[in-house]
């Protein structure tokens, strides 16, 4: 045996490797480019897209390769989130009103990055305990779990007056984080995603998606690599919510429960579930029909007349959106398949897409 | 030429034990006993042959051999080593490995890294892993599958790639459940030289469940007998062939 007779992925050419991740992040890019040109809100709309993209990619990057359905990364998000305002907000008011946190915290002011990186290694400690404890379960059973984090998780930041202010917010946030800051972030966690999925964790994860028996009885260690890249996705979750924290100058805990859990989740399905390109497409997607049924909700001028669509259109025209795309794309509008390489001859790649929808 | 075939990661070897051996095995499950009181020993470098009709028992003994089912009573030794309460995984690490009646690939996965993730898993470097791989599907006759979506591959082919998962691990026993199930004339043929090949090749022992009475009696060195849960013949093909209580139970599976 000295060559194999067929050419394949890791012997061909680099730049096709990576086209799906250069393809993503060239439209990531060029959107946030033209983006910036527009309006003070667009501005806004568009951090927050990117922000809510890097929470997708990170919960992608478990539940895409793993195949559990996680309803806990928003915990994350919150964790990542409090831990960064707790190192950027002004020393002064932290002493007055979060007067439970730690000295290092309370007598001292850190910059950005630092916030970011300790807030994304919190979240990222957190899901190590917590996945220690839940990676071994799998199905329905993993996922309650991620619930039941989600919903303790709220209700200690709710509560916990003295390090979080409870239901009086945390105020005063440093706001930090524009379109271009968040790009850069976006940009780094498709690098994380993407590397993750083509590294070796990434294929024995996937395999154990597709039959956990087989997998274990083909020497993966199921639960490790299930670990590991919960670990990982809680880390881009926790840094997420560090970004949304400076974007937003605020905090309080219901802001990362049910109704961002939802959203994200729905981002996710609707572009299909099971592929980088998905979790992107899922994203933006999403954020045009939202942010088309908010206009509209605010009031369109037609014909003399303002027509405004009823208060909670939003809600039901996503969960509309969703229900449609779920009955006639079962795997997402990407069919949960990556960008596929443009330059192949059209022949093969039509042999090529014989690939499944699951 | 083959040396790729054989390739382990540093510091793992193939496990030594020279025999496999059910001991008057039991399983019931609920008030249905699925087994009763079976036993019998498959050797290195030997092909055994388990046949009989179909609900005879051949699956679930072959669960009890790889930790899949703890037999109610009896025991499982390797090598002479009782496997009480072993997990498949640890029947794996100690030689011990399987394909599934149901295939059970990872069907999302291209047909190359099915067989690449189990060198992956065994601790092989990625490029180590690959060229394994290949050269364990050429081996099968599925080199110019490599690229195909598992889940795509026709039933037929899906035991081919099963066998080649299977014997990355470099196992002293492989369990083989119907792996000629759907297959014609022609592919059976392929297969039986493939697993007539394994004990010399591999120097590893082979379980082979399976249906097709020529398939069995052209590779198997001894044939075993279930029906109903039971042991109703033991022999070498010539004999089985002649056996008029196993002919008796085939005419009436086949019928
Ligand atoms: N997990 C199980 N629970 C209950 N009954 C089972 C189970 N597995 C197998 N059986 C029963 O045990 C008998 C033997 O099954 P099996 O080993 O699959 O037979 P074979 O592989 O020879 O066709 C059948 O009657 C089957 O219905
Ligand atoms: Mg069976």
């Amino acid at each position: 045996m000295t060559e194999p007779l067929v050419p394949h992925a890791a012997r061909a050419s680099l730049l096709r490797r990576y086209w799906p991740l250069l393809a993503l992040c060239a439209l990531i890019s060029a959107i946030v480019a033209v983006g910036s040109l527009g309006s003070e809100q667009m501005q806004v709309t568009m951090t927050e897209m990117l922000i809510r993209l890097i929470v997708v990619v990170g919960i992608y990057l478990f539940i895409g390769n793993s195949g559990i359905l996680s309803f806990g990364h928003i915990g994350f998000m919150c964790i990542g989130a409090y831990a960064a305002a707790w190192a950027t907000v002004d020393p002064a008011w932290k002493q007055m009103m979060l007067t439970g946190l730690p000295d290092f915290l309370q007598q001292n002011q850190y910059g950005f990055l630092p916030a970011v990186a300790g807030g994304g290694l919190l979240a990222g400690l957190v899901a190590l305990i917590l996945g220690t404890a839940i990676m071994r379960l799998s199905g329905i059973a993993g996922s309650i779990a991620t619930f039941a984090f989600l919903a303790i998780v709220n209700s200690v930041y709710s509560n916990w007056e003295s390090v979080t202010a409870g239901t009086s917010s945390i105020i005063g946030v440093p706001n930090v984080v524009g379109p271009w800051v968040a790009w850069a972030f976006a940009i780094g966690a498709l690098v994380l995603a993407f590397a993750f999925q083509v590294s070796r964790w990434g294929i024995m994860l996937r395999a154990s998606r597709d039959d956990e028996v087989a997998a274990k009885s083909s020497a993966i260690g199921v639960v490790k690599v299930r670990l590991i890249a919960f670990v990982v996705s809680a880390v881009i979750a926790g840094v997420a919510g560090a970004l949304y924290g400076h974007f937003l100058g605020i905090l309080t805990a219901d802001t990362f429960y049910l109704g961002m859990t939802f959203v994200t989740l729905a981002m996710l399905v609707v572009g299909g579930i099971g592929s980088l390109t998905g979790a992107v497409t899922g994203v933006l997607v999403v954020t045009l029909v939202v942010e088309l049924l908010r206009h509209l909700e605010a009031g369109v001028p037609i014909a003399g007349s303002t027509v405004h669509l009823p208060q909670g259109s939003q809600e039901i025209g996503l969960g509309i959106v969703m229900a449609l795309i779920m009955v006639f794309r079962p795997t997402g509008l990407t069919r949960s398949r990556e960008v596929p390489w443009p330059f192949t001859r059209r022949a093969r790649r039509r042999k090529m897409e014989v690939a499944p929808a699951r | 030429m083959t040396d790729v075939l054989h390739d382990l990661p540093p510091g793992v070897e193939q496990p030594q034990a020279a025999e496999l051996t059910a001991e008057g095995i039991v399983v019931r499950f609920q008030g249905l006993t699925a087994i009763s009181d079976v036993s019998l020993e498959c050797k290195r470098h030997q092909v055994f042959g388990l046949i009989g009709p179909n609900g005879a028992g051949k699956t679930t003994l072959v669960n009890c051999l790889t930790g899949f089912q703890r037999p109610t009573s009896g025991r499982v030794r390797l090598g002479g080593e009782d496997t009480t309460g072993w997990t498949p995984d640890r029947f794996r690490k100690n030689g011990v490995a399987r394909t599934f009646q149901a295939g059970r690939l990872f069907r999302d996965m291209t047909v190359a890294e099915n067989v690449e993730v189990t060198a992956l898993g065994l601790g092989m470097s990625r490029r180590a892993a690959h060229r394994h791989a290949m050269a364990m599907l050429a081996w099968v006759g599925l080199g110019d599958r490599a690229d195909t979506i598992a889940g795509t591959l026709p039933y037929t082919d899906e035991r081919r790639v099963g066998i080649a998962r299977a014997m990355v691990l470099s196992p002293a026993f492989v369990l083989l459940d119907e792996p000629a199930a759907g297959m014609s004339d022609a592919e059976c043929d392929d297969l039986m030289h493939i697993i007539a090949a394994i004990p010399k090749e591999f120097t590893c022992g082979v379980l082979l469940i399976e249906h097709n009475m020529s398939v069995i009696m052209g590779v198997c060195d001894r044939i075993h007998v279930l029906d109903g849960g039971r042991t109703i013949a033991e022999g070498l093909p010539a004999e089985i062939r002649a056996d008029a209580v196993v002919i008796s139970a085939y005419l009436g599976m086949e019928g």
